[in-house]
C-alpha cells in the first residue's frame, strides 16, 4: 500500500474536485449543487488524509483537519437544505436559475 | 445688595436684556400664533391677545419704562458712588466682582509664602503663572459710573422720543416710500395708490408695503443698551469684545432697520463689514494680552505691564511705569534649563529696552473675590528690581506689546469712526434718526473712545502718538467735510467723527481726563442735535436736505430754540458743557505743540477744525430754521408733539449745564471733569508733566483763539446763510474742484471701491463663475467650471455601475463557472512563474 505513493491520491482528489466543480456549475436542481459541493469538500479531505499520510510533519494535523471537514461539511449540509427547502416554499421549485432578485 | 452696592449696576445692565428677551417672546408668541388666527379657538384668541395684526404699543412702553427704571438705578449708583466713604482695596471690593466663566487648565497652585520661598533658594524660577479663565465681572470706577449713568439717561430719552417718533410703525400696514422701481414695476408717482393691498404683491408704484415693526425696533434698541451697558462695566477685554460685537451687530440691525431700501441694506453692511476690519485688530489685541500675559482683566493686565505705584526702591521715576529690559545672555548663572534673565535699561534711555517686564500678580491679590468681608483685601506691595540688576520676571517683545496696543486701538478706529475706517458712519444715517442717535451719541461711537480711555495703560508711547495722529487727521478731514454736506443728518454725522477725533487726540496726547469729559459732553448735545434733526424730519414729512428747509423757527419754536442750544454747545461757547471739555482739549493741544515742536500738526488741526465746528454747525442751524422755507416740506413743517419736545427741553438742559463747576469761568474747574479726573490712571499726570505744566501755563491763550476762531466761524455762517439768505438755486450749484473734493468727502469712498471692494466683488465673480455657470437645465453644468467637474465625476461614477451591473446575473452557475476558471488561471499563472 505504501508503495502506492502519494501520486494517485492526489489525482483522486483533483478528479473528484473537477466532478464536483462540473457538478455544481452544470447542474440546475440545488440538490444536485449541493451534491457537487459534498464532491468538493471530500477531494480536499481526500488531499488532507493523504498528506497526513505521507508526511510525518502533518501526521495527526491532517487527520484533525479531515475531521473538521467532515463535520463542516455537515453542519454545511444540515444550512443548506435547510435554505433549499425555503426557497421551495417560496418558490415552488429547486431550480437555483430562478433564484435571481438579488441580481444587480 | 448693600453689603455690595456695585450689584446695582449688574442689576441696571441687565434690565434692558430682560426687556428684549420679554419682547423677543411675545413676538415669537405671536408668531407662533398667526397661523391660528383665522380658525378661532384658544390659539387663535391668543394671537388676538398678543396684539393681532397690529403692533402692539404695551411692548414699547413697556422697553422705556424698563430703561427708564435702569436709568434711575444708575443715577442712583453714581450718587451712591460718588458719596462712599470707603477707600482703597475695601471701595474696590464694594464696587467690583468676578466669577469664572470658562477655566482652561490649573494656574500656580503656590501660596504667595511659598512661592517666595522657592523663590529664595532657586532664583531662576519664573513668575508664578495665572490660571487661564475667561471671566465674567464688571468693575465699577468713576468713569463707569458717569458713562452708565450718561448711558441710560440718554438712552431712556431716546425711548420716549421714539414712542412718537416711531409713531407710523404702529399702523398695520406701512407703506415705505423709500423702495421703489423695483420687480421691473413703473410709474414713480408719488402719493397715486391705485393697486389694492394684497401681501403677495407688497410692491407698489408709490412704494414697498409691510407690516408695522414698533415693537421690532424697541426690541433691538433694548438689546443695544443693555450691549453698550454691558461693555461699559466689564471688567475684561473679553466681555468687552463680546459686548462690542453685540453693539456691532445691533447697529447692523438698526441701521438696516428698513431693510427693504438698498440704500438701507447696504449701509448696515457696510457698517458691519468696516466695523469687522477693526474688530479684527481687536482680536489680535487680546490674543497677545492673552498668551502673554495670561490673564483679560483690565486692571490686572495694567498691574502687568506697569511697575507699582509704590516703589521699594525709593526711586519714584519708575512708579507706575512701563519698565523695559534687555536680555543678557551671557551672564554666569543662566543654563540652558534656567529662562533667560533680563536686565534692567534706565528709564531715561527710551527705546533701549527690547522687551517690557511682566510683573506677577496672581498672588498679589485673591484671584477669586468671594464677597466682602474675606479678609484678604490688603494693598499689595512689589518689589521693584533696581536699575541695572538682573531679573526673572516674565517679559513680552517691545513689538509685541505695541502691536497689542495698536491692535485694541484698531477695534476702537473701527467703532469710533476714526479715519480710516470713518466711511460707515455717514452711511448709517440709513437707520431711523433714533437710532443716529443713540449709535453717535450715547453708544456705539462712545465705546471706542471710553474702552481707549479704559486700556489707556496698556498703550505704549508709540501708541499714544499714533491715537493722537489718528484723531487729529479725523477732525480735520470730518470737519471739512461736513462744512459743504447738505444731509442734515450727514452733516451731524460728520460732525460725530470730527468731535471722536478730538477725543482720540486728547486721549493721545495725554489728556485724559478732558478727551473723556468731551466724551459725556458731546453726548449730551450731540443726542439733542439728533434728535433735533429727527424732529426737523418729523415735522418737514421725512424732508432731510437743508436746501429745502429754511424758516422752521417760526414753526418749530420748541426744537429751534433746543437745536441752537446744541449747536452753541458743540460750537464750544463759554458756559455751556462742550466749551468746558473742549477748551482743556485745545488747552492741551496747545501744550503739547509747544513741547514737541515737531508734532506742530496736531496743535493746528484741532483749531482749525474747532473754527470750522462753529461754521458747519451754525451753518446747518442758519439753513434750517432761519431765512423762508425753500421747500414744500418746510412750508408745511409743524412742531413735533410733547413726548419728542420734552426729551428735548431735558437734553437741552444737560447740555447747558452737565459740565459746571466753581468758579464757572475757569474749564479747569468743570465738577464732572473733577470726577473724572479720580478715574485717571495714575502715570498720567507723571508722564504728561511737562505737557500738562505747558497747557495750564497757556490755557488762556488757548481759550482766547479758540473763541476767536469759534466766533469768526459762527459769524461766516451768519454772513453767508444767516444774512445774506442765498436763494435755493444757487446751493444746487456743482461749485469748484475743491467744493466736490469736499463734497464727495475726500473720495474715500470711491478709493476704497477701486482698491478693495471692486477687486473683492471681482474676485467673488470669478470664483462664482469657476464654480457654476448657469445653463437652461437646473442641475447641469459646462464642464470647465468646479460644479460640472464634479458632477462629471459622478455621472462617470454612475455610468460605470451601470455598466458593470450586467455582470451580476445572480446564476450561480455562472458564478461557480467564473470562480473556477479564475482559480484555474491563477494556477496557470502561478505554474508559470514557478518556471
Amino acid at each position: 500500500m505504501s508503495e502506492l505513493g502519494i501520486q494517485p491520491f492526489l489525482v483522486l482528489s483533483a478528479f473528484l474536485f473537477a466532478c464536483g466543480v462540473v457538478c455544481v456549475a452544470s447542474k440546475r436542481n440545488a440538490i444536485g449543487v449541493l451534491m457537487g459541493v459534498e464532491l468538493i469538500l471530500n477531494a480536499a479531505n481526500v488531499n488532507l488524509v493523504a498528506f497526513a499520510r505521507f508526511n510525518p510533519a502533518f501526521r495527526l494535523d491532517g487527520q484533525v483537519f479531515a475531521l473538521l471537514v467532515i463535520v463542516l461539511a455537515a453542519a454545511e449540509a444540515a444550512v443548506a437544505l435547510a435554505i433549499i427547502l425555503n426557497f421551495y416554499n417560496n418558490h415552488g421549485t429547486v431550480d437555483v436559475d430562478s433564484a435571481d432578485e438579488l441580481q444587480g | 445688595m448693600l453689603e455690595v452696592p456695585g450689584r446695582i449696576y449688574v442689576l441696571a445692565t441687565l434690565l434692558p436684556l430682560a426687556a428684549f428677551a420679554l419682547l423677543l417672546a411675545g413676538g415669537a408668541a405671536r408668531a407662533f400664533y398667526r397661523p391660528f388666527r383665522k380658525g378661532g379657538g384658544l390659539l387663535g384668541t391668543m394671537y388676538w391677545v398678543c396684539g393681532g395684526d397690529k403692533p402692539l404699543r404695551t411692548g414699547a412702553y413697556l422697553a422705556t419704562a424698563v430703561m427708564a427704571a435702569t436709568a434711575v438705578l444708575a443715577v442712583a449708583g453714581l450718587v451712591q458712588f460718588l458719596s462712599d466713604p470707603t477707600e482703597g482695596s475695601i471701595r474696590a471690593s464694594r464696587w467690583a466682582e468676578r466669577i469664572d466663566w470658562v477655566r482652561i487648565g490649573p494656574g500656580d497652585t503656590l501660596s504667595p509664602p511659598e512661592w517666595e520661598r522657592q523663590r529664595a533658594t532657586d532664583n531662576a524660577r519664573p513668575a508664578p503663572r495665572l490660571a487661564l479663565a475667561l471671566e465674567l465681572g464688571y468693575k465699577i470706577d468713576h468713569l463707569t459710573a458717569v458713562a452708565f449713568a450718561m448711558v441710560s439717561v440718554i438712552a431712556t430719552l431716546i425711548f420716549v422720543f421714539s414712542t412718537a417718533y416711531m409713531a407710523d410703525e404702529t399702523a398695520e400696514t406701512v407703506l415705505d416710500e423709500g423702495v421703489k422701481g423695483r420687480r421691473g414695476e413703473g410709474g414713480h408717482g408719488h402719493g397715486h395708490d391705485s393697486q389694492p393691498l394684497s401681501p403677495a404683491h407688497p410692491f407698489t408704484p408709490s412704494g414697498f408695503r409691510r407690516r408695522g415693526r414698533y415693537g421690532r425696533f424697541f426690541l433691538y434698541l433694548s438689546l443695544f443698551c443693555f450691549s453698550m451697558l454691558n461693555l461699559l462695566i466689564a471688567d475684561n477685554l473679553f466681555q468687552v469684545f463680546v459686548s462690542w460685537e453685540l453693539v456691532g451687530v445691533c447697529s447692523f440691525f438698526l441701521i438696516g432697520f428698513y431693510y427693504e431700501r438698498p440704500s438701507a441694506s447696504a449701509a448696515a453692511n457696510k457698517a458691519f463689514i468696516v466695523n469687522r476690519v477693526g474688530d479684527a485688530g481687536f482680536l489680535v489685541g487680546i490674543v497677545v494680552a492673552w498668551s502673554y500675559c495670561g490673564t483679560l482683566n483690565i486692571e490686572e493686565l495694567t498691574r502687568r505691564v506697569r511697575a507699582p505705584a509704590e516703589d521699594t526702591h525709593g526711586e519714584y521715576e519708575m512708579a507706575n511705569q512701563i519698565i523695559r529690559v534687555s536680555a543678557e545672555p551671557q551672564l554666569p548663572t543662566a543654563t540652558a534649563e534656567t529662562p533667560r534673565d533680563y536686565v534692567l535699561e534706565p528709564r531715561d534711555e527710551p527705546g533701549t529696552g527690547t522687551h517690557v517686564l511682566l510683573f506677577p500678580i496672581a498672588w498679589a491679590e485673591p484671584t477669586h473675590f468671594h464677597g466682602p468681608g474675606h479678609g484678604k483685601h490688603k494693598d499689595s506691595v512689589f518689589e521693584v528690581p533696581v536699575r541695572g540688576d538682573y531679573v526673572s520676571y516674565g517679559v513680552i517683545p517691545y513689538a509685541l506689546f505695541v502691536l497689542m496696543g495698536v491692535g485694541i486701538f484698531l477695534g476702537c478706529v473701527g467703532k469710533s469712526a476714526q479715519v480710516p475706517l470713518h466711511t460707515w458712519l455717514p452711511d448709517a444715517m440709513e437707520g431711523p434718526t433714533p437710532v443716529s442717535a443713540l449709535i453717535h451719541a450715547a453708544t456705539m461711537v462712545a465705546a471706542g473712545v471710553y474702552l481707549v480711555g479704559r486700556c489707556y495703560p496698556l498703550f505704549a508711547a508709540e501708541v499714544l502718538l499714533t491715537i493722537a495722529y489718528v484723531g487729529a487727521v479725523t477732525l480735520f478731514i470730518a470737519a471739512t467735510v461736513a462744512l459743504v454736506q447738505t444731509d442734515i443728518k450727514r452733516i451731524l454725522a460728520y460732525s460725530t467723527c470730527s468731535q471722536l477725533g478730538f477725543m482720540m487726540l486728547a486721549l493721545g496726547i495725554g489728556a485724559w481726563t478732558a478727551g473723556l469729559l468731551h466724551l459725556i459732553t458731546h453726548a449730551f448735545f450731540k443726542a439733542l442735535l439728533f434728535l433735533c434733526s429727527g424732529s426737523v424730519i418729523h415735522g418737514c414729512h421725512h424732508e432731510q436736505d437743508v436746501r429745502k428747509m429754511g424758516g422752521l423757527w417760526r414753526k418749530m419754536p420748541v426744537t429751534a430754540f433746543t437745536m441752537l442750544v446744541g449747536v452753541l454747545a458743540i460750537s464750544g461757547a463759554p458756559f455751556l458743557s462742550g466749551w468746558y471739555s473742549k477748551d482743556q482739549i485745545l488747552a492741551a493741544a496747545l501744550g503739547y505743540g509747544l513741547e514737541h515742536k515737531a508734532h506742530v500738526l496736531l496743535l493746528a488741526l484741532p483749531f482749525a477744525a474747532a473754527a470750522m465746528t462753529a461754521y458747519y454747525m451754525f451753518r446747518l442751524w442758519f439753513l434750517t430754521f432761519a431765512g423762508t422755507p425753500r421747500g414744500d416740506g418746510a412750508a408745511h413743517a409743524h412742531e413735533s408733539p410733547l413726548a419728542m419736545t420734552v426729551p428735548l427741553v431735558v437734553l437741552a438742559v444737560f447740555s447747558v449745564g452737565v459740565a459746571w463747576g466753581w468758579p464757572f469761568w475757569e474749564p479747569e474747574a468743570s465738577a464732572l471733569g473733577h470726577v473724572l479726573e479720580k478715574a485717571q490712571p495714575a502715570f498720567v499726570a507723571a508722564q504728561f508733566a511737562a505737557e500738562h505744566r505747558e497747557a495750564e501755563h497757556r490755557h488762556l491763550t488757548a481759550g482766547a483763539l479758540a473763541l476767536v476762531l469759534g466766533v469768526s466761524g459762527a459769524w461766516l455762517a451768519w454772513w453767508l446763510f444767516g444774512w445774506r439768505q442765498p436763494a435755493g438755486v444757487e446751493m444746487h450749484k456743482p461749485g469748484g474742484a475743491a467744493y466736490r473734493f469736499l463734497r464727495e468727502k475726500w473720495y474715500f469712498d470711491e478709493l476704497y471701491d477701486a482698491a478693495i471692494v471692486n477687486p473683492t466683488v471681482g474676485l467673488a465673480k470669478f470664483a462664482a463663475a469657476a464654480d457654476k455657470a448657469p445653463t437652461d437645465r437646473p442641475r447641469v453644468f459646462p464642464l470647465p467650471t468646479l460644479d460640472g467637474l464634479f458632477n462629471a465625476v459622478g455621472e462617470a461614477c454612475v455610468a460605470a455601475g451601470q455598466a458593470l451591473r450586467a455582470v451580476q446575473t445572480g446564476r450561480v452557475r455562472t458564478y461557480v463557472l467564473a470562480l473556477a476558471l479564475t482559480a484555474a488561471a491563477m494556477l496557470g499563472i502561478l505554474t508559470a512563474l514557478a518556471k
